[in-house]
């Protein structure tokens, strides 16, 4: 098995003044200081970065962190994967160390995405999708229509999603939006998309964050090292005429992720889900088995996924108040998960936290997801 | 001299010759399977993909309005939709007449309209396939 022995994060938020490689140094900095291991120790090196390339004509962006950082000679691998970019990063290192290549790994994500006339992020610009006006809000709004019309989810059961977001990041200091929202404010904010208000979406961010990956053997001097329990990274079904209420790609990879772990939904204590919109996290419950199916809506307005119910989800704020750095995004989520491990989260902490699962999902093809990663980690 | 042939297509190949425009995909016989848009080969068998009319009316799956600043110079607000075709097994993603944002139900019949909508990657004017509504929506009630 593989370990994580040490976590690194910068405040999500506006850092204009900063290069991708600036934030990555200080996520990477950071979580070598938790590790307690120098630069040296690092054999491999796995960097997310999704728009990079698109927004400022950067490509093989890691090279220039571990350049920059004096960290020569190593494998290192530039990932772009989507909003899973850094969840995948995080699968391909923990494979380094699987088949022996080397004993310590770094994982990093970093994005900068605050600039001028970002606009809505479409699944490509030569897409029919894409011309005929599909953009990522309307791809998600189309499946909560649905699931209102099947299920009777409420426009004010998705703002509960937003609400518990925002009381939970308040207890975060790496969030982005720290303020309590009522639903008034929820459901007058300006509409994106139907059913979607502005406060429903999660917004844009700079952001990096960290993780030092390393074999049983290297961490079994670690008493607070974390366990990682299965991994694992798919891609979509693209089937047409698909029912878009139960989301396959999202069950088959959650299911995959709890058989390899040899875990279930009951396990689980803690969930970082890809809470783009609020919309989706209720997607997300339903497909990690969280609640039945359809039942997503109640069982975030009853409390059940805030802090102190029956499975956390997004203590951290999740993408939609901690902000969504995409490519720091997923990497983001395990640190968190291993700071609750660790019984390490302060005000946050979820009590008696001992399995913790994260899910990420990006791009859209046909309808459908290109990736999903599910995580499940152990202490 | 028709429309067509002074404003380009936002897309190639999605439409068979006019004046009453029908969606045109792509069809694989071995499979018994539909494209929209057309593709090169099969994504099951690999073979060959023939032209096939996929027709013009559906029947509306699922429905947003966008109501944000629109992508692409399309209208303020504009309504999408998956719509399930009325002659073959195929769900498209589709445009909505822009004249009718906002009012689209699941269940209602709709069918497509081709017109200049907005602007293509190149920035000109070009035609768009849309969908607008010939019935009001079947089930109703359900959205209540
Ligand atoms: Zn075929």
């Amino acid at each position: 098995m593989v370990a994580i022995i040490g976590v690194g994060i910068i405040p999500f938020g506006q850092h204009l003044e900063r290069s991708i490689v600036a934030m990555a140094m200080e996520a990477t900095l950071a979580a070598l200081k938790d590790a307690n291991i120098p630069k040296g120790t690092i054999g491999a090196c796995y960097f997310a970065n999704a728009f990079g390339g698109m927004l400022f004509g950067d490509t093989t962006i890691g090279q220039n962190l571990t350049a920059a950082m004096g960290i020569r000679k190593i494998p290192v691998v530039n990932v772009e994967n989507a909003c899973t970019s850094g969840s995948s990063a995080y699968y391909l290192a923990r494979h380094a160390i699987l088949a022996g290549e080397c004993e310590v790994a770094l994982v990093v994500g970093s994005e900068k995405m605050c600039v001028p006339d970002f606009g809505l992020i479409n699944s490509g610009a030569t897409e029919l999708d894409t011309l005929l006006g599909m953009v990522v809000p309307a791809g998600f709004a189309l499946r909560a229509q649905r699931h209102m019309y099947e299920y009777g989810t409420t426009v004010e059961q998705m703002a509960a999603v937003t609400i518990k977001s925002r009381a939970h990041a308040a207890l975060n200091p790496y969030a982005q939006f720290r303020k309590i929202e009522t639903l008034e404010q929820v459901l007058n904010a300006p509409m994106i998309a139907d059913p979607f208000t502005r406060s429903q979406c999660c917004p844009i961010a700079d952001g990096a964050a960290a993780l030092i990956l390393a074999s049983d053997n290297f961490a079994a001097k670690y008493n607070r090292a974390v366990t990682i329990k299965s991994s694992v990274l798919t891609s979509g079904f693209y089937d047409n005429q698909a029912d878009i209420t139960h989301w396959d790609t999202d069950y088959y990879t959650a299911n995959l992720a709890y058989e390899k772990a040899g875990l279930g939904a009951d396990d689980i204590d803690l969930v970082e889900c890809h809470d783009a919109f609020t919309f989706s996290e209720i997607l997300h419950y339903e497909a990690l088995g969280l609640c039945p199916e359809g039942q997503g809506g109640q069982f975030v307005a009853s409390g059940q996924a805030s802090l102190g119910g029956k499975t956390p989800v997004n203590v951290s704020g999740g993408l939609l108040s901690r902000g969504h750095p995409i490519a720091a995004t997923g990497i983001a989520q395990i640190v968190e998960l291993v700071t609750q491990l660790r019984h390490e989260a302060g005000d946050r902490q979820v009590g008696n936290c001992r399995t913790a699962l994260a899910q990420c999902m990006g791009g859209d093809k046909m309808g459908d997801a290109k990736s999903c990663t599910v995580t499940i980690l152990s202490k | 001299m028709s429309v067509q042939n002074t404003i380009p297509l936002v897309y190639d190949n999605i439409l068979t010759s006019g004046p009453d425009f029908h969606l045109q995909g792509g069809y694989c016989p071995d499979c018994d399977r539909y494209y929209f848009p057309i593709k090169e080969s099969c994504m099951e068998c690999l073979g060959s993909v023939d032209k096939a009319d996929l027709g013009k009316r559906g029947i509306v799956y699922s429905v947003t309005t966008i109501r944000t600043r629109p992508p692409l110079g399309l209208p303020q607000p504009y309504s999408v939709a998956y719509v399930d075709l009325e002659n073959v097994p195929l769900r498209v993603f589709s445009l909505m007449d822009p004249s009718e944002a906002g009012q689209y139900c699941i269940g209602q019949t709709v069918e497509l309209k081709v017109a200049p909508l907005g602007l293509n990657n190149n920035k000109q004017v070009c035609l768009r396939p849309y969908f607008r509504s010939i019935s009001s929506p079947q089930e109703t009630d359900r959205m209540s």
